[in-house]
């Protein structure tokens, strides 16, 4: 009886959850970012989906070009910074002022979420891309079978959550941060660079989906719609955790994703949206500040 | 003896741990002018909101002519007869003067008309065209609120929230900000109200409270701290100590 | 008599009528050289215009975002095909829909009218997805391929019928069916009724003060709009003769908005001019690549940049001024 239960675990149960660990922890860092740019610019970034791809993408190109793959991670972290950084100071500020803010800048970035999803397309094509995996092998723990690129993604994903929290919350920068998300108008007469933190913010939280792009690339392949297919897991995860919320987003990251994981086991793969999407729609209407509080407001 | 057009009993409300409302009673009588005063942070602002449906509160109840009327939405104690203006102008400021006044006077024409060209409400129209011409706004009836002044939009504010003919008309501080000229034309307006109108009235400028008042309410920290006629209560020492520290 | 608003929408109905002129200069054409791509191409314009109109509905009167509106012209488009593969009948096919989009609207405007803004937009968007998810999915439906083999209808008036396989005649009708569409949606936005939804576009939180529930007058803006939507989804399969479930994807939805918003959000006729033009566009851009998406997805930011109020917020006031409204500060 008891080893039935074990070997359940051990072939079925356990792998499962690893695999929602890896898809968990690369949710949690799309949506950490998609939870910045609404906590601190209250935008909704209909286009970080394709982020997500966008450094998927490049690390495409530069692993083509022969370079290895903890380079690739560094330079889609480098590449990725500008580039946001003049979306927003670019695009984003020149509707940033209007009166319907909200609707705009969704508009804006779904417009440019749809470019960037065709550009893709007519530089890479419309198949799907899987490049090699990078750590190859796997080690087995009391008889679970566990890939080793696996294991480092989650053990990569955690570290860099955890410094994201770091920063946000035990640093100066963090400080200016939560500053400027609470109340623009101090935080700028005190002294803060509101401009850039904006930028910076928006900047930060588009590389991190990019990183989480590069992560998954060898495990889900890389192709042209890939940031749409992701984007209503990572907004389902913001809203249940609470839009802003950094804590908020690694709960329900990590329950949203193992409850997936888990219920595909017995469940038709075909429900796993609709599920995902009904807790979203039972959370908005029954609590839709969501888990946690909000990254600078109340 | 019939019911006073509005009565609140205990009512009370708390946000964390700050009791903002606490336990306030007081009952108006009939084409009354009642005005509530208190220093900032006293709860008039939250016993209007509570009265209006915009706040539910913890304890107490509200009642408009003897119905009780405690929780409800605010389009429901509006349909009960209760309207009132914001402190902070809450109108639609894209569009005209005539058109946020005809939104509010809409009230007054039966449902069906609803769906019916807006021209076919002739009933409304008039009450605009009224409001227009007591509050002195005709001239300015195409404009976009946005683009009125200051004091023009604080007396529409008072117009908007007359237009749907209500019994009680709750103002809070409808002259705030505006120059002493139009504060002087707004309070002659709003003691012409009361011929058919109860009005209870939210205000700062004592020389107002004075000359205007039938009533006044002293809130002091939540709770109502004095009641009575205005000479009365001027000479209230628990008041002056609250104004002015020790009397 | 009549106020800046009802003098915008006499505006807009100018502009309709331009719109209809054209098209009829258009249909004539079109009937002389005995032309079928393009007439079945401006028909399929239309339809699509009709799912715009819906979107500007709610976008531009009630200052709803929905990114869903493909799920209502997707299940119009779906239960047409459906009833007309049963029985070849126009009016069935319009009826059934009729009633399914009142229901389905009032569900899914139950579902998403609980909360608003950004929030709303994201609910719409996921109830879309689940659905398109869904008949993609099941085989009932054609799965992946979707239904083909909707018969040729005659759509019967009593003293004529229109064939849908004529390429003008389904044209006019089309056209004539869109416009019923437009007039009726102008109609109640220019109601005491379409003023409330202007006003809670304007200042939401005033309305309950003015003496109305929220909640009603949204709810039913969304069920109007989902009725709109899925009757032109509704025509789709009477044209093509198919449908898929493309029809119900994200993409749909999404060139719904762009052509509202770059027409005009709030004018209705924008929605018509926006979809002639996206489908223009498609065909010409599309002629030189395939990587039309990237052209129209640029011109869409530009317009949400450079012109908030689309090509109708030029034109329309335009024409208010040359119908002799007043001038206003």
């Amino acid at each position: 009886m008891m080893t039935a239960a074990l070997e359940y675990f051990q072939f079925v149960l356990a792998p499962q959850m690893l695999i929602g660990l890896v898809l968990g922890v690369a949710v949690i860092l799309v949506a950490l970012g998609l939870t910045i740019i609404f906590g601190l610019l209250d935008v909704i970034n209909m286009s970080h989906g394709e982020f997500y791809a966008l450094g998927a993408f490049i690390a495409l190109a530069l692993a083509s070009i022969g370079l290895p793959f903890w380079l690739l991670l560094l330079l889609v972290l480098l590449m990725m910074l500008p580039v946001g950084y003049i979306v927003e100071r670019g695009l984003i500020q020149r509707v940033f002022h209007s009166g319907e803010r909200h609707v705009t800048t969704l508009l804006l970035t779904f417009g440019l979420g749809l470019v960037m999803e065709d550009a893709f397309r007519l530089a890479f094509g419309p198949n799907p891309h899987k490049p090699a995996t990078p750590i190859a092998g796997a080690i087995d723990v009391f008889g679970v079978f566990l890939p080793l690129y696996r294991l480092f993604l989650i053990a990569g994903g955690a570290v860099i959550v955890a410094l994201v929290a770091l920063v946000v919350y035990r640093t100066r920068l963090g400080a200016m941060v939560r500053a400027a998300a609470f109340d623009r108008h101090m935080a700028a007469s005190l002294g803060v660079p509101v401009q850039h933190v904006y930028a910076g913010a928006f900047a930060f939280g588009v590389a991190l989906a990019g990183l989480a792009g590069v992560l998954l690339a060898p495990i889900y392949s890389v192709f042209p719609t890939m940031g749409r297919d992701f984007i209503l897991m990572a907004f389902t995860v913001v809203i249940v955790g609470g839009m802003g919320s950094i804590a908020g987003v690694i709960v329900a990251g990590l329950l949203l994703t193992q409850v997936q994981a888990i219920s595909s086991l017995y469940i038709s793969p075909v429900w796993s949206d609709p599920i995902v999407f009904g807790i979203m729609v039972i959370m908005l209407m029954v609590r839709p500040q969501g888990l946690f509080g909000r990254l600078g407001h109340g | 003896m019939s019911a006073p057009v509005l009565e609140v009993r205990e009512l009370s409300v708390h946000f964390g741990g700050l009791r903002a409302v606490d336990n306030v009673s007081f009952a108006i009588a009939r084409n009354r002018i009642t005005t509530v005063i208190g220093p900032n942070g006293a709860g008039k602002s939250t016993l209007f909101n509570l009265i209006s449906g915009a706040v539910r509160p913890r304890a107490g109840q509200v009642l408009i002519d003897g119905v009780d009327m405690t929780g409800q939405p605010p389009h429901r104690l509006q349909a009960a007869g209760l309207a009132r203006s914001f402190q902070i102008t809450n109108l639609f400021f894209e569009l005209s003067v005539a058109e946020n006044l005809r939104l509010a006077a809409q009230i007054l024409e039966p449902n069906r008309m609803a769906w019916r060209p807006v021209g076919a409400s002739r009933r409304a129209h008039a009450r605009v065209d009224e409001l227009l011409a007591r509050f002195g706004l005709a001239d300015k009836a195409a404009y976009p609120v946005g683009k009125l002044s200051h004091g023009e939009q604080r007396r529409l504010e008072v117009a908007v929230a007359l237009a749907c003919q209500p019994k009680v008309l709750l103002l809070d501080e409808p002259t705030q900000g505006m120059s002493h000229g139009d504060t002087e034309d707004t309070a002659k307006l709003i003691k012409s109200l009361a011929d058919d109108v109860t009005v209870l009235l939210i205000e700062h400028d004592i020389g107002l409270v004075m000359s205007l008042s039938d009533q006044v309410i002293v809130m002091h920290q939540g709770q109502k701290l004095a009641e009575g006629t205005p000479a009365e209560v001027r000479s209230n020492p628990a008041v002056q100590a609250a104004y002015f520290g020790h009397a | 008599m009549a106020d800046a608003l009802t003098r915008s929408m006499r505006a807009s109905h100018v502009l309709a009528a331009v719109l209809v002129v054209a098209a009829l200069i258009f249909a004539a054409v079109g009937a002389a050289i005995d032309d079928t791509f393009y007439l079945r191409l401006g028909t399929e314009a239309l339809i699509f215009a009709g799912l715009a109109l819906s979107v500007d509905i709610l976008l531009g009167y009630t200052g709803l975002l929905s990114l869903g509106q493909a799920l209502y012209f997707g299940l119009g488009a779906y239960l047409s095909a459906l009833v007309l593969m049963v029985t070849p009948s126009f009016w069935a096919a319009m009826g059934a829909t009729l009633i399914a989009a009142i229901v389905v609207g009032a569900i899914g405007g139950f579902i998403a009218n609980r909360v608003r803004g950004v929030y709303f937009a994201l609910i719409t968007f996921g109830m879309a997805q689940i659905v398109a998810k869904i008949v993609y999915n099941t085989r009932a439906l054609g799965a992946s391929d979707g239904l083909i083999g909707v018969p040729v209808i005659n759509v019967n008036f009593g003293i004529a019928s229109i064939s849908s396989a004529s390429p003008v005649g389904f044209f006019l009708f089309t056209l004539a069916f869109i416009v019923v569409l437009y007039a009726l949606a102008a109609y109640l936005l220019d109601t005491p009724f379409g003023r409330l939804l202007i006003a809670l576009k304007a200042n939401e939180r005033r309305v309950p003060f003015l003496g109305y529930s929220t909640v009603t007058p949204r709810l039913t803006a969304y069920v109007i709009a989902a009725v709109i939507a899925a009757l032109s989804g509704a025509l789709y399969p009477m044209l093509r003769g198919f449908v898929s479930p493309e029809l119900l994807f994200f993409s749909t939805s999404g060139n719904a908005v762009i052509t509202a918003v770059t027409g005009g959000v709030g004018t209705l006729v924008g929605a018509l001019y926006g979809g002639i033009l996206l489908t223009v566009l498609k065909s010409v851009v599309g002629s030189y690549t395939e990587h039309h998406l990237i052209v129209i997805g640029l011109l869409f930011m530009g317009a949400v940049i450079f012109l908030p109020r689309g090509l109708m917020g030029i034109v329309r006031p335009a024409v208010e001024r040359w119908l002799g409204g007043k001038v206003v500060p």
